[in-house]
Order: C-alpha cells, then structure tokens, then sequence
C-alpha cells in the first residue's frame, strides 16, 4: 500500500452537517473514501478538514494507546466548527479504559466520534488484507460511529451497518448501509437536529 | 427490545463509568451511572435494573458491601463485578457473595457484548421462570381464592403444603363440584415439579376404546387410524404431574396398566417395543366410594393402594357453611365483571336462603346459581326472588310434588335410576341408555349427588 506523502490540499470550511477531521496524518485513500461514504451513503454534506495534531494528553503511556474517550472530549472542547458533527480519524491504535482496543467510539447522541485504521488492515490470520476491503472496513466504522452520534443504538437488523460488530470478522459480515429501520431514525433525528435554530442557520 | 433493558454502573472513577455506560447505551440500554454503593442504593429505590455493574474498590460501603445489599433486597437483578488485573482474587470472592460475573478491567471488547447477551439471557429465564410462577398461582388462586375461610378448609390447606413437596401419589376424595382439580392444581403448583406440565385426563369422558392410547400415546399402523406415531399423556406430563379425575371410572384392564407403570416407572406405547421411562408424580380424585369399591372386589386393592399413598378430603358444600358469604360474594363480582352488569351486592335474605341450602352440586352448584342471579337480576341488589326456585325445588323433593319442566323430568328420572342402581355410573348408563360420557355430562350439569 503506498502511503500519500503529498500533503493535502488546503480546504476551506462551508456549511455542512459532518465535518472528517484528521487528527495527525492520515491517509488521503482513507480521507476520501469516509468522505464519498458519509456524503454518498447517509446523503449528508461532508467538509472534510485540514489535519489537526493528535492531542497528547490523550496518549496513555501505559497501554501505548490514544484514550477514544480523551480524544472526543478535546473534539467536543477545542473545536468550533461550523459543522453538526465531527468524525475523527486516526491511524493510530485507539481503546477506552474498559477496553482493550476500539475500531471507533462515540457517545449516544453526542456531536463528535472518533475512530481509528490501526486495526482494520489485519485479515484473520493477521496477514494484510486488499486495499478494497480494508477501505470498505473504514467506511462501515465512520458510518456506525456517526450513526451513534445521531442516537442510532445497535440494531438487530440482517447485516445493517448499525449491528455491533466487536470483531474484524463482524464488522466484514455487515453491509456498508443502514437498514430502512436506522434510516427512517437517522432523518428523524436529523430533522430534530436542524429545528435548532442555531443548527439551522449554519451558525454552529 | 421490547422493554428497554435498565442498566447502573456503579464506580468511582469517572472515566470507567463514562466508558462503560456509554458502550451499554450503543446496545440501547438505559443506562445510569452512580459513584458510590450508597448512590446506587438510592437510585434502586427508584427504579428496577436489570444489570449492576459494580466496581469492587470504592469508599465507603464499597462493591461487596453493595452486593450483599443488593442480592438481599434486589434478588433478581444481576451483578457484575468490575475489577482490575491483579485483583482476580476479589472478584472469586464476590462471586461467592452471589455475583453473577464479572469484568477485569481492560476487556476485549468482544467479550463484553457476549457476556452481556449472556446475562441478559440468563435475567429473560429467569423472568420467565417468575412469570410461569405468577401465572400458576393466579390460576388456581391462592389458598385464600381457592375456597375459604372455614377450619376444615384451612386444615385442608396447610395438609396442601405439607404434602405437595413429596413425590407420594395423592388421592383427592370429593363431591362432585367440590373443586378437586383446583386442589390438584394448588398441590402441583407446590411441588418440586411446579416448573413442569400439569396433564389433567377426566378418566369419565375419554371413550373406553381411546382410553389406552390417549394415555400411553400409540406407534404407526398400531391400529387402524394411528397413521402417526403420538405421544402418550403420560409422556406429556414428563417432569410434571399427571392428575387422573373420575379415577374410579377405569377398567379393571387400565388399573392393572396404570399398576405397572408405577411400579416400573416404565411403558410402552400401543404398538411399541421401546420401553419408555415415565417420569410423573400422580394425583387422583374420585368421588365414589373406592374403600367400598375394593370390598366389594369392582376395583382393584393393589391399585386403590398405589394411588392412594395420602388421601385429601375436601369437604362438601354443606358442611362449611360459613364459607357460602365468601364465595357469594366473590362469584358476584366475578359475574358482574365478565357480564358487565350493575349487580354488586345481596340482601341479607337472599344470603340466608343460600347459607341454609344444602348444595348437592357444591360450589359449581353455587357458581352456576350466583351466576342465574345476575344474569336475570334487573336491579342492583339480589334480592330473595332469585333464588324462589331453590326453595321450591327442596318443596318438591320432600312434598313427592310432580316435577312440570321436562328438564325436571329428567332430573328427576336420572336421580331415581341412579338410586336404583347405587349409582353404578355404568350400570345406570345402560338402563338409561346412553354413555357414560353423557351420563357424566347430566349428573354435572344438574348436580346430582347421591
Ligand atoms: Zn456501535
Ligand atoms: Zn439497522
């Protein structure tokens, strides 16, 4: 896999309902493809935002991993966009303290998640899978993370993108959609969302 | 989900309560998060969780005094102990204190979601368990449902106590309409197998060809007509209780059958060559005279034993009088509930007449008038009126008076053969000329007794 070692172009921030912020360097395939996914999938306006350092505070010495819930937390704090959400992304390892690794983690209901690639290019034998697959495993986390951050629970449905998937081998079982179910829920809460006048003007 | 499962988090440190609680509300939990035992405490005062996950180290009462409050006063919900690598040992104690599991802190995230589906599995048994519970008391009532307040009822309710854990086989002796299978029921809702089928078969109205095969089901081409192999009600009632009503109606053939599979705790079915292992505790009513029935050689002694291991008498109608108030007044409401009429109460005339009647049809006697009453009943009070073809009917008996009705006629017709035939159900059937499955049907419709 080539790494893109071009740094992004600059991009200017619009009026959109997701901002995909990367925090350090991450891959442009991977930018792109979260996206086209959110935009293309959900049909909801993506910004998609220059890199910002990785917060160090968030780093736990001891596990030799980035603390999910630190990283949400300065996302929520530090940032003012003009955006109803936020998705993260990093390419480095991610857990939360009763965890032992996490794909992504957001708070029901909350305005940002975050999520990581650290783990998503293993097969399960832990040789590297194709590039397709592993970007298809990128757009299923980006899409179940922000679906909670729309108050989207599990959901039980077939192989929607909602169901938990706790395993590399879950998260390839499920389709990169959600079901009619999680999507009548997501533009419900959406429609609650932009009745805040604050929301609605763009001026969040 | 069709309720939302209600989960706590019980931890002092913020960060591990937020991790969790969040990780639980993905799965569509409700869930609350208090940082000490004395919080939650509280908020179980409040509301009912379905999961406690408690973290063992905190201040103050901390996680072992909180699970044994917990399991105390909450014993349906389950706990889940948090702990931290290197306190293993912690949590091997609590699950002796009565945890139900527990977590040791970080956890592999797939773990997590398959202990909780287990648990919540493990509390959906449980439910269920409670509710077959519920449901088997409230169909027999509860003692003080059942029939009253009278010694000879209360005495016949602890006896109900006392024996239903045992596995003897019980024999119930009873007028008609006395309520024997609502005893029979109490005594298996008592038991150990109270969790299993209880399989009532009225030994009167099951044709006496069908009889065998009904009991000890039959394999393929057994007969003609046994196109399919069935199961027997023996079988049936596998782990649970078999209760055989109108016991004394069997055929000397049945009884020797019946003999054996209690003595072999085994049978075949009709066709069979398996031997098939009976598990069922076995309860018997009958309202004839069996001990009379064995003297006379008409029933046999070695069965009447084997079912007659303890012998349950309920007592007729007449001989507790002071139960009729009780039971008037609830068939009242009853009735007027499920009719949607403004019947609620009686005089105290209209309650006298029935105190003194002798009820020969005993309660299904007193339920079938109670209800008369507030069908026809055009005010909101009954009054003596209701019950003038009570009296009149103890008039005709004593008074030789001639019955008018046909329905009278035949009351009385059955009643004389039955005399003349010591009420040999079989012998009056034949003189009647008609099975003894409407024979049956008669006597209990009219209530006849001898
Ligand atoms: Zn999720
Ligand atoms: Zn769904």
């Amino acid at each position: 896999m080539i790494e893109h070692e071009k740094k992004p172009e600059p991009r200017t921030p619009g009026k959109a309902i997701i901002a995909v912020l990367p925090l350090g360097r991450v891959r442009e395939d991977i930018l792109r493809v979260v996206a086209d996914g959110l935009q293309g999938i959900l049909r909801l306006p993506v910004d998609l935002r220059d890199p910002i350092a990785v917060p160090e505070d968030a780093f736990m010495e001891s596990r030799n991993q980035y603390n999910a819930m630190a990283l949400i937390k300065y996302l929520d704090r530090e940032l003012s966009h003009n955006s109803l959400k936020i998705l993260g992304i990093t390419a480095n390892d991610i857990c939360n303290p009763i965890l032992t690794y996490v794909f992504g983690e957001a708070y029901m209901g909350g305005r940002s998640a975050v999520m990581s690639s650290a783990r998503l290019k293993a097969g399960l034998l832990g040789e590297p899978v194709s590039r397709e697959q592993f970007l298809d495993r990128v757009v299923k986390v980006a899409i179940h993370e922000i679906g909670h951050t729309f108050n989207l629970r599990h959901c039980h449905t077939d192989r929607c993108v909602m169901r938990a998937s706790n395993t590399l081998l879950e998260l390839d079982e499920k389709l990169n959609y959600l079901c009619d179910y999680c999507e009548i829920f997501l533009f419900d809460s959406l429609r609650e969302a932009l009745k805040d006048p604050e929301v609605a003007d763009g001026s969040v | 989900m069709s309720r939302k499962n209600r989960f706590m988090v019980v931890d002092d440190e913020l960060i591990v309560r937020e991790s969790l609680a969040a990780w639980l509300e993905q799965e569509g939990a409700v869930v609350d998060r208090a940082e000490s035992g004395e919080q939650a405490l509280d908020f179980m005062q409040e509301n009912f969780y379905d999961i406690l996950f408690v973290d063992i180290k905190m201040p103050g009462m901390g996680g072992f005094g909180l699970l044994e409050r917990a399991k105390k006063s909450f014993p349906t919900t389950v706990v889940v102990i948090i702990t931290a690598y290197g306190t293993v040992d912690h949590a091997v104690q609590a699950m002796k204190l009565g945890a139900n599991d527990f977590l040791v802190k970080p956890f592999e995230p797939e773990g997590l979601g398959i202990m909780v589906a287990k648990l919540m599995e493990h509390k959906r048994l449980l439910e269920e368990t409670q509710y077959l519970r519920d449901e088997v008391t409230r169909c027999w009532g509860g003692p003080d449902e059942i029939i009253g307040q009278s010694k000879p009822m209360l005495e016949l309710f602890d006896t109900i106590k006392e024996v239903a854990p045992s596995e003897s086989s019980i024999l119930i002796l009873g007028e008609t309409g006395t309520g024997k299978e609502l005893i029979a029921r109490a005594i298996h809702a008592h038991s150990k197998r109270m969790g299993g089928p209880f399989v009532p078969i009225n030994c009167g109205a099951i044709p006496e060809s069908l009889m065998e095969s009904e009991i000890f089901g039959h394999e393929k081409g057994s007969f003609t007509g046994a196109v399919r192999p069935k199961k027997g009600l023996i079988e049936v009632a596998e782990n649970g209780t078999l209760f055989l009503d109108e016991v004394g109606e069997i055929t000397p053939k049945m009884q020797v059958d019946l003999l054996r599979v209690l003595q072999d705790k085994l049978f075949y079915r009709v066709g069979g060559v398996e031997p098939i292992r009976a598990d069922f505790r076995l309860i018997s009513a009958t309202h004839r005279d069996l001990p009379h029935e064995v003297a006379q050689g008409t029933f046999r002694q070695d069965f009447f034993y084997r079912i007659n291991v303890i012998t349950l008498r309920v007592p007729p109608l007449r001989d507790r009088r002071e139960d009729v108030p009780l039971l008037v007044t609830r068939c009242l409401q009853r009735f007027a509930r499920e009719t949607n009429r403004d019947v609620d109460s009686i005089n105290d005339e209209a309650m006298k007449i029935l105190v003194e009647y002798d009820w020969p049809g005993n309660v299904r006697e007193l339920e079938n008038v109670v209800e008369r009453a507030v069908v026809t009943s055009k005010r909101r009070i009954v009054t003596p009126e209701a019950f003038a073809y009570l009296t009149g009917q103890d008039i005709c008996a004593g008074a030789g008076f001639s019955p008018r009705s046909l329905e009278q006629v035949e009351i009385e017709h059955i009643r004389r053969v039955l005399e003349e035939e010591e009420w040999n159900i079989s012998r009056t059937a034949k003189v009647l000329e008609v099975d003894r499955t409407t024979l049956h049907k008669k006597i209990r419709k009219y209530g006849l007794n001898r």
